[in-house]
């Protein structure tokens, strides 16, 4: 990350902050410096502890013990509660889903992205008015645009099957059909997430410096031709974060596939992870069982950003 | 010179993808003023013949659409300021004082930026129902309910992002020593240089960062939607989302009711593009 390699602008402690000062005021200033420090850190620290840090502990506690929820009682378990939620077909089936939805929404989202981030890597007429409509949908809510999303796929007298009625063809029942649904989901993520990726795209595309396509230019390289070769190589550490950020994302997919197919979808066709821990902790109560399904999402995204990161070279500082 | 693809072809893609974007949004507006014949009329009608602004009071008739949005906007107001103070504070410690433990602090904030939701909602769930003298609960927090269903855990949980802090690190550590050096031979204590020196030159990123979070806490649904169940605290999204279900047919005034949703974000995003591209582009994170 940028923010580690950042040289501490501050001197040292004890550094003498000019040479006319006498020590003991020098002490004293330090010492009043790190008394206001840890004033002004002390808030968020408690915060931060209380809500993300004991609760990140807690989960991995959980996940191996059983929790009682109305006896309050904690007791030792193994691995019971993992054995238990593989035994169990729905979550089997929501990794599935999970994986499938990632699969295909990370890969084209992103494509489409860095697509677009070159394409508005020039200087035109309406340049911002495009960026600003291809990023909106990432600024509105998931779920209200959902609901928008879900009367578009209305099977009778929505615009998508009226569109395709317009060539001819008889559309799907799209969110009530198993076969259909998460097709739907993913167009509604991949269309909401496309905004994101391109704008990191183009931060990373304006730090690319002009000189890098002079010799393409002598050599007369094609502008697909320069795309690959030189672009792309260079927009890797982008391309690690933005993939990175859009998997854990993608693994997290909630609100959308609350809204759109309430329930799990059809023959629980759209049941992801988040929507069976969500399922089992808050309507179900098993507590413990919901902590070891959180740890094995946490697990799978951990495996994967490794995996990435291998793939796309270690520094990813860049950005 | 480089081989350019001819302008027109450019804007053509670039304008046919902003459509396909943008016509989600207009569909909404759309829907939400059209009569009750032609919204389930088909073919669908494109441009309705009389624009029926009554959906709107209407809608907030069968929902308490009005409680919801100023439920949201108090929310987000919240999370904002705290954000704002609390971060600003903490990023500027990590940035300008040198002490003992620093890098380690800093890191393990960076860490906190990488936890996903899932890993931590449950537990926050049982620490919000079980806090003590709340709600019910005795002083081990058995009982009750604790904070559920109240405004401390719809503003309080949320109400600081370690992103925050880490923006502020960084724009802190690029101002000059020199400042705040002179600020301190004025005699100047060391809250007041912090509130009063370095604070006002950092007000890009209090921008951004002011934006980020009020996007992040209007449009949040999750936690809202598990610690309350009262409707007179439900949160716009998650009120929407439970009108949904309720009235599934009623697609004008779900339009309406998406559009209240949303337009507060989308006139805020156009308003101050500037900020929030660069805080996204900056930092990336949600």
């Amino acid at each position: 990350m940028t923010v580690t390699s950042l040289p501490a602008k501050a001197p040292a402690a004890g550094a003498p902050p000019g040479p006319t000062r006498a020590p003991r005021r020098r002490r004293r200033l330090g010492y009043e410096r790190r008394r206001a420090a840890w004033l002004m850190l002390t808030p968020a620290l408690i915060h931060l502890t209380w809500w993300i840090g004991i609760p990140v502990l807690a989960t991995f506690v959980l996940a191996f013990t059983h929790y009682d929820v109305l006896a309050g009682t904690v007791t030792w378990a193994g691995l019971d509660n993992f054995t238990e939620i593989f035994a169990d077909e729905t979550w089997n089936t929501s990794i599935l889903h999970t994986v499938v939805y990632t699969f295909f929404t990370v890969p084209v989202a992103m494509a489409l992205a860095v697509v677009i981030a070159v394409l508005l890597n020039a200087k035109m007429r309406a340049r911002a008015w495009y960026r600003a409509a291809f990023f909106l949908p990432h600024i509105t809510a998931t779920v209200a645009i959902a609901l928008v999303w879900m009367w578009m796929f209305e099977p009778n007298i929505g615009l998508f099957n009226a569109v395709l009625a317009m060539f001819g063809v008889n559309g799907p029942a799209w969110l009530s059909d198993p076969d259909f649904a998460m097709a739907a989901v993913i167009v509604v993520s991949v269309w909401k997430g496309v905004g994101l990726k391109m704008l990191i795209y183009l931060a990373a595309l304006q730090s690319i410096p002009p000189e890098t396509y002079e010799a393409a230019d002598l050599d007369g390289a094609s502008g697909p031709r320069r795309f690959w070769s030189i672009t792309l190589p260079l927009l890797k550490p982008a391309t690690f974060f933005v993939f990175v950020v859009s998997m854990i994302d993608a693994f997290q997919v909630f609100d959308q596939v609350y809204v759109l197919t309430p329930d799990g979808g059809p023959a629980n066709a759209t049941t992801v992870m988040t929507f069976e821990i969500y399922r089992t902790a808050f309507s179900e109560f098993r507590i413990s069982t919901a902590c070891a399904q959180s740890l094995v999402l946490f697990a799978f995204l951990l495996v994967l950003t490794v995996i990435s990161r291998r793939l796309t070279g270690k520094d990813d500082d860049a950005r | 010179m480089r081989v350019k693809p001819s302008r027109v072809l450019l804007h053509l893609i670039l304008a046919t993808g902003a459509l396909i974007m943008i016509v989600p949004f207009a569909w909404m507006l759309i829907s939400s003023l059209k009569s009750h014949a032609e919204i389930s009329a088909y073919p669908p009608v494109i441009w309705p013949t009389e624009w029926v602004w009554s959906n709107y009071p209407n809608a907030m008739g069968f929902a308490p659409f009005g409680t919801y949005f100023r439920n949201s906007l108090l929310i987000a107001i919240g999370h904002t300021v705290i954000n704002l103070a609390l971060a600003t504070m903490a990023g500027y410690a990590l940035a300008r004082v040198p002490f003992r433990g620093r890098s380690l602090i800093f890191m393990a904030i960076l860490g906190t930026m990488m936890i996903p939701t899932y890993t931590k909602i449950v537990p926050q769930y049982l620490i919000a129902k079980g806090m003590p003298f709340f709600g019910g609960n005795d002083y081990l927090g058995r009982g009750g309910f604790g904070w559920l269903d109240s405004w401390w855990v719809l503003i309080v949980p949320g109400a600081l992002t370690p992103f925050a802090i880490f923006m502020f690190r960084q724009f802190y550590l690029s101002l000059p020593t020199e400042l705040e050096e002179a600020a301190r031979i004025d005699g100047m204590g060391e809250f007041a240089i912090f509130g009063r020196v370095m604070t006002p030159l950092v007000k890009p990123a209090i921008a951004t960062v002011a934006l980020i979070t009020f996007e992040n806490s209007w449009n949040n649904f999750l936690w809202p939607l598990i610690v309350t169940t009262r409707d007179d605290l439900r949160v716009i999204q998650v009120g929407l989302a439970a009108f949904q279900q309720v009235e599934k047919t009623e697609w004008a005034y779900l339009m309406a009711g998406s559009t209240l949703a949303t337009i507060p974000m989308i006139v805020l995003f156009l308003f101050t593009q500037r900020y929030f591209v660069q805080g996204f582009a900056t930092a990336g994170i949600k």
